[in-house]
C-alpha cells in the first residue's frame, strides 16, 4: 500500500523536472493519466532490472530489487564503513552540507557577477570570454589541480562546486536580465520609481523566474562536482561511500547510494520548483 | 472624481522648440540617423493632440523625449515651463502593450507608483480602488495580468498611470495591437475618461480615423528627419462617439488628413 502511494509522487517529479526546465509554464498540474504512465514507466524499469538480475543470478554483478531495497533500509541506521563510518543518511547530510554551502555561495556570486555584466558593458566584455573559455570545461578536470592547491579538506570541494555553479548562474542571470523588456523598466521609472528601486522591484524581479531555472540547472552542476570529488578525495559523503562500496564489491550498497543521490536531488529540485511557483503567478 | 480635483486646466502644457535627436549608426563609419532635426511643437494644457505619421517619422522618439526616457541632443523640451530631465509620475506613459507587472495582481500593479514613491496611509489605496471601479475592473482587483483579457489589461494600465494623477498622458499607439472590436471599446473608454478629467494628452498613432475621432488637433509628421507636415484643428463637437465617424464632416476631415499623410510618404 505504501509503495502504491509513493510511486506516483516519484513519477511526477522525475517526469516533470526536465520538461519544465525546457518548456517553462506550458504544463500545469499533472493529470491523472500522466501520473499513471509515469508510475508505469518506473515499474517497468524495476521489472526489467529484476528479470535481468534473476537471469544473471550473480548478486555482485546485479543484485535483485528487494535485496537492494533491504540494503538501503538497513544502511539508513547501519554505519559504513563499520568502524568510524557513517549511516547512509549521515553521508547524504555531509554531501548535502557541502552542496548547500558551495551552491549558495555560487548562486550569490553568479547573480552578482551576472548582474554587473548585464548593467555595465565593460564588465561584460571583460568577463564574457572568461566564461566562454571555462564553460565547456567539465569541473572534474580541475580535481587534480584542486588537490594540489588545497589538499583533500573541505576547501577543494567548495571551490569545485563553485566551478560547477558560478558559470551556469552567470550565464542564466545575464540571459534573464537581458530578456526583461526595456519598456517594463521604463514603465516602472515613469510611475515614479527611482533607478535603484526599479532595478530591484522590476528588472531583477522580472528576471527572477529565469534565474531560479538557472539555480535548478546549477544544482545539477553542483551534484556532478561534489559526487566526483568525493569519489577521489574524501572520507565521507555519498560519493565516497559509493566508491568505497564499489571497491569492496558491495553492489547493493552502491545502488543504494545512487538511489539516495537521486532522492536528495529530487527533493532539492522540488523545493526550488515550489519556490519558483510561489513567485510566479502565471505558473499557479 | 479624485483626479479632476487635483488636475486643473492650466497644467500639462508642452513646449518643444528646436529639438534635435540622432541615433548612432551601427559602426563608426555608418552615419547616424537624424530622427528629429529642429522640431517644434506646442500643446496647450488640457488639449488632446494626436501625432500622426508613418513609422520611422520620429513620433515615438518625440514621445520618449517627453517621457524623459531619452534626452535631446539639442533644443528644449518643456512641460509646464520646466525642462524634462528624466521620467516622472506627473507624465504618465501608456505603451503599445500594457506592460503590467506579471508578478503583481491588478490592485498591486495600480499601487506600484504610490508605493515606489513612498506614499503612506490609506489615501493611495482608496484612489486605486476608486480607479479600478472607474475602469470597470473592481472585480478583477485580485486577478493577475495573465488572467485578464487584452482590453482589461489596457484598462488596468490606464488605472496604474492615472493613480499618479498625471498632468500629461503620453500614449504610443496604445491600441495598435488590439483587435478592431476591443480597439473601438478602448477608444470610447479613453474619450469618456478624457471628458471627465481633461488632462493634456499626446497620442501617437498611424491610424487616420483614430486621430480624427480622438484629437482636438492632429499633427501630421513626415520623416526622416521628422518634421511637421501639417496641423489640423478638429472642430467636431464633443463628447464624441463612434457614430460620428459616419457624418459628412468627419469623413471630409478624415480625407484631408489622409491626403496630407499620403503626400508625406
Amino acid at each position: 500500500m505504501t509503495s502504491d502511494t509513493l510511486k506516483p509522487d516519484v513519477a511526477t517529479t522525475t517526469v516533470d523536472a526536465p520538461a519544465q526546465l525546457t518548456l517553462a509554464g506550458t504544463r500545469r498540474g499533472p493529470s491523472a493519466s500522466r501520473l499513471l504512465w509515469g508510475a508505469a514507466g518506473i515499474a517497468l524499469a524495476l521489472l526489467v532490472w529484476e528479470l535481468l538480475s534473476l537471469l544473471k543470478d550473480d548478486h555482485v554483478l546485479l543484485p535483485t530489487v528487494p535485496e537492494t531495497a533491504r540494503t538501503f533500509v538497513d544502511y539508513l541506521s547501519k554505519r559504513y564503513p563499520a568502524v568510524g563510518g557513517k549511516t547512509l543518511w549521515q553521508h547524504a547530510l555531509v554531501s548535502l552540507g557541502r552542496i548547500g554551502l558551495g551552491w549558495s555561495a555560487g548562486v550569490v556570486i553568479g547573480i552578482a557577477v551576472g548582474g554587473l555584466m548585464a548593467s555595465v558593458p565593460v564588465v561584460r566584455h571583460l568577463v564574457d570570454p572568461l566564461i566562454e573559455i571555462t564553460r565547456p570545461l567539465p569541473p572534474l578536470a580541475f580535481i587534480p589541480l584542486m588537490i594540489i592547491w588545497f589538499g583533500i579538506g573541505e576547501t577543494p570541494k567548495f571551490v569545485l562546486i563553485l566551478i560547477g555553479v558560478v558559470p551556469i548562474m552567470i550565464v542564466a542571470t545575464v540571459a534573464a536580465l537581458d530578456a526583461v523588456p526595456e519598456e517594463l523598466v521604463q514603465a516602472g521609472r515613469s510611475l515614479g520609481g527611482s533607478a535603484t528601486h526599479v532595478l530591484l522591484t522590476v528588472r531583477l524581479r522580472s528576471a527572477l523566474p529565469s534565474i531560479i531555472t538557472g539555480m535548478r540547472l546549477a544544482m545539477g552542476g553542483a551534484w556532478t562536482s561534489i559526487v566526483a570529488v568525493e569519489l577521489i578525495a574524501a572520507t565521507s559523503g555519498l560519493g565516497y561511500m559509493i566508491n568505497n562500496a564499489g571497491v569492496n564489491l558491495q553492489t547493493p550498497l552502491v545502488l543504494s547510494g545512487i538511489v539516495m543521490i537521486s532522492i536528495v536531488g529530487i527533493a532539492l529540485d522540488t523545493l526550488l520548483r515550489l519556490f519558483h511557483r510561489s513567485i510566479d503567478p502565471t505558473r499557479r | 472624481m479624485t483626479i479632476s480635483d487635483t488636475v486643473t486646466g492650466s497644467q500639462g502644457a508642452v513646449s518643444i522648440t528646436g529639438v534635435q535627436k540622432a541615433f548612432a549608426g551601427r559602426s563608426r563609419k555608418a552615419p547616424g540617423r537624424q530622427a528629429l532635426d529642429g522640431f517644434d511643437l506646442e500643446v496647450r494644457a488640457g488639449e488632446f493632440l494626436c501625432l500622426l505619421g508613418p513609422s520611422g517619422c520620429g513620433k515615438s522618439t518625440l514621445l520618449n523625449l517627453l517621457a524623459g526616457f531619452s534626452e535631446p541632443d539639442g533644443g528644449e523640451v518643456l512641460v509646464d515651463g520646466t525642462p524634462v530631465t528624466g521620467p516622472g509620475p506627473e507624465r504618465g506613459v501608456l505603451f503599445q502593450t500594457p506592460m503590467l507587472f506579471p508578478w503583481l495582481n491588478t490592485l498591486d500593479n495600480v499601487l506600484y507608483g504610490p508605493r515606489a514613491r513612498g506614499e503612506k496611509g490609506a489615501a493611495p489605496r482608496k484612489r486605486a480602488t476608486d480607479l479600478l471601479q472607474t475602469v470597470g475592473l473592481a472585480d478583477a482587483a485580485a486577478s493577475y495580468p495573465h488572467e485578464l483579457s487584452g482590453g482589461m489589461r489596457h484598462r488596468a494600465a490606464f488605472a496604474r498611470v492615472l493613480v499618479n494623477q498625471p498632468r500629461l498622458l503620453l500614449m504610443d499607439e496604445p491600441f495598435g495591437a488590439l483587435d478592431a472590436i476591443t480597439r473601438a471599446a478602448m477608444q470610447r473608454f479613453l474619450l469618456e475618461l478624457w471628458e471627465r478629467d481633461r488632462m493634456t494628452v499626446v497620442f501617437v498613432t498611424h491610424d487616420v480615423e483614430e486621430a480624427v475621432l480622438l484629437g482636438d488637433r492632429i499633427c501630421v509628421m513626415s520623416g526622416s528627419p521628422g518634421r511637421t507636415r501639417a496641423v489640423f484643428d478638429v472642430d467636431l463637437p464633443r463628447p464624441r462617439d463612434l457614430e460620428m465617424t459616419d457624418t459628412l464632416e468627419f469623413v471630409h476631415l478624415k480625407r484631408q488628413v489622409r491626403e496630407s499623410l499620403e503626400a508625406s510618404l
